[in-house]
C-alpha cells in the first residue's frame, strides 16, 4: 500500500514537473521568434544585408525541437540568395536544411533550381537536345510512316482519278471533278478537323492514325491527280494514234504507251507535291498524332529550350533534301531514253 | 480486197472528203498526190478507222466494216474491240514516225505482236528482229528512238506496222519530215515491201513515189478525185488537166 502511494506521488510529480518544464524550455529561447519576425521585416523592407545576417543567426534545431523556425529562415535566406544570383549560397541555405531534414521538398526544389541556374544556359540547352534527342528521332518515324504510306497510297488514287476525268464517261469525269474540287478547294488543316473531330459526330469514329491517313491521302490524291491528268494529256496525241494503229485497245495504250511515258515528267511536280507532304504532316499534329512538330511542340513547352525547335528543322530538312536527292536520281534515271 | 465507197467527211464547214469511190484490189499500189490541204490524210486516216466517216461505206473483203447505226440511225464507229481487230490487220505509217520514245527500237517492233497478239516474248523478238534485219537496222535493235535519224526511225516505223503482218499498208506521207538525203534509204525500204507484192496506198508529195510504185495514182484536191491513171499517163506530156498540171509544174 504503502509503495503504490509513493509512486502514484512520484508519477504526479514527473508529470508536474514535465508540465512545467515544456513552457519553460521554449521561454529558454524566446528569441529565435523574434529575429525571424525582424529577419522577415528587413527582408519586406528591401534591407536584404541585415535580413540574410539574422535568417542566418537562428541555430539548427536542438533534440526534441522541430526546427520549423529554422526552416522557415534559411529557406527565405536561399530565395534572397537565389534572386541575387549568389548561387553558391543559395545551395548552402537548402543543403543546410537537408542536412537536418532529407526529405524536404520545398529544399530539394530551390536547390534543383540553383543547380539548373548555376548551369550555363546554353549547357542545358545542349542537355535537353541530348536528352529530347530520342523522342524527337522517335516522332520523326511516325512522319516518315505518314508520308511514306500517303506517297504510297494517293499515285494511285490519283491515277485513278486522272484516268477517269480524261475518259469521256461523264458521270465518272463530273464526280471526280466534284472530288478535286472539295480537297484542293479546302484547307488541308480543315480537312483533317472535318475527318477527326466532325465524322464522329455523324457516327464514324476514327483513331488519329487512320484520320491523318485518310486526311492526306485523299487530299494529296486530288492533287497527283490533276498533275497525272496535266501530264498524260501532255503526251504528243501521235503517241495514241499510232499505237491505236497497231491494233491496241485504248487501255492498251493507256498502260503500255501513254502512261510510261509519263514517268520522267512526273518525277519533278510529285517530288515537290511530296516535299510539301512532310511538311504538311505537322497539320496531323492538331488532331492527336504524335509526330515529329507535336513532339518537338510538346518538349519545347517544357523546356523553352529553341534548340529543340531548331533541332526539329533540322530533321525536316534532313528528310525533304534526302528526297529532293532521290527524286533528281529518278529523274535523271527515268531519262535514259531522251536524247541530251 | 478494200472499197470505200461515197465517203464524205466535213470538218464544221469544210468538206475534206467529198464522195470518193475507191477499189483497192489484193497487191496494188496507189499514190495519192495533191496539194497540202486536199483531204488525201484524212481519206488514208478513214481506212484505218483514225478518222470516221460522216457517211458512206467500207468494204472489206466485200463485206461491210468498222462501222454500225446507233439507235438514232446515225453512222458510228463499230464496238472498239472489233475496230482494234481491224485495224491489226492494216499497217499506218506517219509522217512523224511516232515511235514510242520510251522503248528501244526493237521494243518498239515488238510491242504490236506482243501487247496486241499476245506472242510469246521469245517468238515477237524473232519477228521483230527478222524485220529489224530487213530494214537494215539490226545493228540498232537496243537503240532508244531518239539517237536514231530520220531516215532510220521511218525504217523502225515501218518495221513496227510489219510486225503485225498486216494485208495492207498505209504510208502517210512517209518522207515528208526527212532532210533531202534521208529520203532515199525509206523510200528504198518502201520500194523493197512493194516488189515483195504487198498492198499499199502512198499519200506523198514525193512524185518518186508515183513515178517508181504507182500501179494507180490518183490526184485529190478539195475533196474529191481530180484525175486517176497510171503513172505514164499522169506524167506525160499529153496531160490535159489544169490543175494536175499546175500541180505538177511546182512540185518536179
Amino acid at each position: 500500500m504503502e509503495v503504490r502511494r509513493s509512486v502514484s506521488v512520484l508519477l504526479c510529480a514527473l508529470t508536474f514537473f514535465s508540465l512545467f518544464l515544456t513552457p519553460l524550455a521554449s521561454a529558454a529561447e524566446p528569441d529565435i521568434y523574434e529575429v525571424l519576425a525582424l529577419a522577415t521585416r528587413y527582408m519586406h523592407d528591401g534591407n536584404l544585408d541585415k535580413a540574410l545576417e539574422l535568417f542566418q543567426k537562428i541555430p539548427p534545431p536542438g533534440k526534441g525541437e522541430d526546427g520549423g523556425v529554422f526552416v522557415r529562415a534559411r529557406m527565405e535566406a536561399s530565395k534572397i540568395y537565389f534572386i541575387r544570383k549568389e548561387y553558391a549560397d543559395s545551395a548552402r541555405m537548402c543543403d543546410e536544411i537537408l542536412a537536418i531534414f532529407p526529405d524536404n521538398l520545398e529544399a530539394g526544389n530551390i536547390l534543383s533550381q540553383v543547380r539548373a541556374a548555376q548551369t550555363p544556359k546554353w549547357l542545358r540547352f545542349l542537355k535537353d537536345m541530348k536528352t529530347y534527342f530520342p523522342t524527337l528521332l522517335k516522332a520523326s518515324g511516325m512522319t516518315l510512316v505518314l508520308v511514306l504510306i500517303t506517297m504510297l497510297v494517293s499515285p494511285v488514287i490519283g491515277l485513278f482519278i486522272a484516268l477517269g476525268r480524261i475518259s469521256r464517261t461523264g458521270v465518272l469525269s463530273s464526280v471526280f471533278w466534284f472530288y478535286i474540287w472539295i480537297f484542293r478547294g479546302t484547307p488541308l488543316l480543315l480537312q483533317l478537323f472535318f475527318i477527326y473531330y466532325g465524322l464522329p459526330q455523324l457516327g464514324l469514329i476514327l483513331k488519329p492514325f487512320t484520320a491523318a491517313i485518310l486526311g492526306l491521302g485523299l487530299n494529296y490524291s486530288a492533287y497527283l491527280a490533276e498533275i497525272i491528268r496535266g501530264a498524260i494529256e501532255s503526251i504528243d496525241a501521235g503517241q495514241m494514234e499510232s499505237a491505236k494503229a497497231i491494233g491496241m485497245t485504248y487501255w492498251q495504250a493507256m498502260r503500255r504507251i501513254i502512261v510510261p511515258q509519263t514517268y520522267k515528267r512526273l518525277v519533278p511536280p510529285v517530288g515537290n507535291e511530296f516535299i510539301a507532304l512532310i511538311k504538311d504532316t505537322a497539320l496531323v499534329s492538331t488532331i492527336a498524332m504524335v509526330e515529329l512538330m507535336r513532339a518537338a511542340d510538346q518538349i519545347f513547352n517544357a523546356t523553352f529550350n529553341i534548340f529543340i525547335l531548331i533541332q526539329a528543322a533540322f530533321i525536316y530538312l534532313l528528310m525533304t533534301s534526302i528526297f529532293t536527292i532521290s527524286f533528281r536520281k529518278l529523274e535523271d534515271r527515268l531519262g535514259v531514253y531522251e536524247a541530251r | 480486197m478494200i472499197e470505200i465507197r461515197d465517203a464524205v467527211k466535213h470538218y464544221g464547214n469544210l468538206v475534206a472528203v467529198d464522195h470518193v469511190n475507191l477499189k483497192i484490189t489484193k497487191g496494188e499500189k496507189i499514190v495519192i498526190i495533191g496539194p497540202s490541204g486536199s483531204g488525201k490524210t484524212t481519206l488514208l486516216r478513214m481506212i484505218n478507222f483514225l478518222e470516221t466517216m460522216d457517211s458512206g461505206r467500207i468494204l472489206l473483203e466485200g463485206t461491210d466494216a468498222g462501222y454500225r447505226r446507233d439507235r438514232k440511225g446515225r453512222l458510228v464507229l463499230d464496238r472498239p474491240e472489233v475496230i482494234c481487230k481491224l485495224r491489226s490487220e492494216i499497217g499506218m505509217v506517219f509522217q512523224h514516225f511516232h515511235l514510242f520514245p520510251h522503248m528501244t527500237t526493237l521494243e518498239n517492233v515488238m510491242e504490236g505482236p506482243l501487247t496486241v497478239k499476245k506472242k510469246s516474248r521469245k517468238d515477237a523478238k524473232a519477228i521483230s528482229m527478222d524485220l529489224l534485219g530487213k530494214v537494215g537496222l539490226l545493228d540498232k535493235k537496243d537503240v532508244y528512238p531518239a539517237f536514231l535519224s530520220g531516215g532510220q526511225k521511218q525504217r523502225v516505223a515501218i518495221a513496227r506496222a510489219l510486225a503485225m503482218n498486216p494485208k495492207i499498208m498505209l504510208f502517210d506521207e512517209p518522207t515528208s519530215a526527212l532532210d533531202p538525203e534521208l529520203v532515199g534509204e525509206v523510200f528504198n525500204t518502201i520500194k523493197d515491201l512493194a516488189e515483195e507484192g504487198m498492198t499499199m496506198i502512198i499519200v506523198t508529195h514525193q512524185m518518186g513515189f508515183a513515178k517508181e510504185l504507182g500501179d494507180r495514182v490518183i490526184f485529190m484536191d478539195n475533196g474529191y478525185f481530180i484525175f486517176e491513171g497510171r503513172p505514164n499517163e499522169v506524167f506525160s506530156d499529153r496531160m490535159d488537166n489544169p490543175r494536175v498540171k499546175a500541180f505538177l509544174a511546182k512540185v518536179l
